[in-house]
């Protein structure tokens, strides 16, 4: 099996497609349509990697605070964000930059993002 | 209240350049009376006492560099209101006062000049509060009136401007001094009333000017807003095509394949549209700081090449880059990448298949210069005049790409500005287009 991928969106779409494309090319994945039911997956299954959007219906940048308790409860988690709004804009409503390996917009090339994911997890175990 | 501080200049108005305006005037009237003086010493060598209106002459010219002199060495020039009040009150009084002695000695009201007053009126009520101005105006009125009466009753003496008996103008005395002191009373309504009427007509444009700039302000976000909205949907099509395309939903037939291809090319160039909707929004937003960073010019072309490595792939387009690894410029790397993800977007859409985009930076003497140089459908010398226009595209453009929004190079030229760049352009029909981007270069000592 191979790395685990967390995905944490809103929109059951960009689950399906983003989920059905990464474990074609071999990886676990797990969805999530809510930051609390993404923290508390990332409690249960302890994935190798998070991909978590920053808008959600609650507030435009809850993607932001999901990303700071991520990281507050496991700091080697990397987190990808992919998110429609770009970094300097997405600045604007948050004030600060967030600490994330990577700030992707979507859509985000399938050949990029897997690279990336394989950049920060490593190889897959066996 | 001091009335003497109360200047009421409109906020328009730059009130050093207001004195600097009234000491050149100054200057030309002194010259002016030095003529008239001159003339009338060989015209009329014996009517005038010309050694006291010489005097009075030097005295004005005196006055004006002593005002010069205060001006240039207070501040460079650069006065607070409360001391420009005082200084353009000593100014008007003294102005006042010497044409008043001037004319004491040349006729008073009989003296034609006397309605040179309106002139020094206009430009109180162009500085001063109407109170203050028609403090001025009254004062005036009293002392020409109350001189008038005393030169009448020979309390003071009249120094006669035409050599007519002293009878007639004495006769004329009343109707002089009331046509004067009217001339004066009314060139003072006038000159507050329309001066009032616009400063009203200025702050109306300033309201609406505002109301402008927050309309644009919302205009701006809001489109910002929605690009960004459009991008999440899009998404999610681009992946269900690739879910096609790749065989994860079930086999499909070539056909499919081909027209999911083509629905992914119309993605793909509405996204493209979304993106330049998206960089145009930014670039109005006047709040984008521009912080000069020192950017790496390979690293920017290579990401940005990568970025439109399917576009190219799909057109068999080859990039030719030339750049030294270690070329770096003074830009940022989000205008550094809206300016060449333009670009070179550009130049492959409007490349024809299976040609080449060359990509090359130099380093001048005080700027680097990126050249993007393509093979495409070029421009006519009419149409270069617009394309840096928004919204505008060529005919051919329209022809060989139906989707596109004419941002593109508005928004490069924008974002080249902004930097302190230049951008020129050079192309031939059928054979292709030629950018130069001309980067600051980067500073030395930077990191």
């Amino acid at each position: 099996m191979g790395n685990k991928v967390l995905i944490i969106d809103d929109d059951h779409d960009i689950l399906e497609t983003t989920g059905s494309i990464l474990a074609y090319e071999g990886f676990e994945i797990h969805s999530a349509d809510s930051v609390e039911r993404g923290l508390e997956l990332a409690g249960k299954i302890s994935p190798d990697i998070v991909l978590l959007d920053i808008m959600f219906p609650e507030s435009k940048t809850q993607g932001f605070d999901a990303a700071r308790a991520i990281k507050a409860r496991y700091p080697q988690l990397p987190i990808i964000v992919l998110t429609a709004i770009n970094r300097e804009y997405a600045f604007e409503f948050t004030k600060e930059d967030i600490k994330v390996e990577e700030f992707l917009n979507k859509p985000v090339r399938t050949k990029k993002l897997i690279e990336l994911i394989r950049l920060h997890t490593g190889p897959d175990p066996v | 209240m001091a009335p003497l501080a109360r200047l009421d200049v409109s906020e328009y108005t730059n009130l050093n350049n207001v004195v600097r305006w009234l000491i050149t005037l100054r200057w030309i009237a002194a010259a002016g009376v030095f003529l008239v003086l001159c003339g009338a010493r060989i015209a009329y060598p014996s009517v005038f006492p010309l050694a006291v209106l010489f005097t009075l002459n030097a005295a004005l010219a005196l006055l004006n560099a002593l005002f010069q002199i205060h001006f240039q060495a207070v501040k460079h020039g650069n006065l607070s209101k409360s001391e420009l009040a005082v200084f353009f009150n000593v100014q008007i009084c003294s102005d006042y006062l010497l044409l008043l002695l001037l004319l004491y000695f040349t006729g008073f009201v009989e003296n034609p000049f006397a309605y040179f007053f309106v002139f020094h009126i206009l430009l109180t009520a162009y500085i001063f509060s109407t109170g203050l101005v028609f403090l001025y105006v009254g004062g005036l009125v009293v002392v020409l009136a109350a001189g008038a009466a005393a030169s009448y009753v020979h309390l003071i003496p009249h120094f006669p401007f035409f050599l007519g008996p002293q009878a007639a103008y004495l006769g004329e005395l009343l109707p002089r001094t009331v046509g004067v002191c009217a001339t004066l009373v009314i060139s003072g309504y006038l000159g507050t009333s329309i001066r009032k009427r616009l400063e009203e007509k200025a702050q109306r444009v300033e309201v609406e000017l505002d109301r402008y700039k927050s309309l644009d302000k919302i205009k701006s976000h809001f489109l910002l807003q929605v690009t960004h909205e459009l991008r999440g949907p899009l998404a999610a099509v681009k992946g269900y095509h690739e879910m096609i395309d790749r065989g994860i939903t079930g086999p499909v037939g070539s056909k499919t394949l081909e027209t999911v291809g083509r629905a992914t090319r119309r993605t793909d160039n509405l996204l493209t549209m979304i993106d330049e909707m998206i960089d145009y929004a930014y670039m109005q937003n006047d709040k984008i700081s521009f912080e000069p960073a020192n950017v790496n010019l390979h690293d920017l072309i290579a990401s940005n090449i990568e970025a439109l490595a399917p576009q190219a792939l799909a057109k068999r387009i080859r990039f030719d880059v030339r750049c030294a690894p270690d070329l770096v410029v003074s830009a940022s790397r989000d205008l550094g990448t809206i300016v060449l993800s333009n670009l070179l977007s550009n130049a492959v859409r409007y490349s024809p298949e299976g040609s080449s985009v060359t990509v090359s930076a130099v380093q001048e003497s005080t700027e680097v210069c990126l050249e993007v140089k393509d093979h495409g459908i070029g421009m006519t010398p009419e149409e270069m005049e617009h394309i840096f226009e928004e919204f505008y595209r060529t005919r051919r453009a329209r022809e060989m790409e139906r989707d596109g929004t004419g941002l593109g190079l508005s928004i490069i030229k924008k974002a080249v500005e902004t930097i302190g760049g230049r951008i020129t352009v050079a192309s031939q029909v059928d054979r292709g287009s030629t950018f130069h981007i001309y980067f600051p270069r980067r500073e030395p000592g930077g990191q």
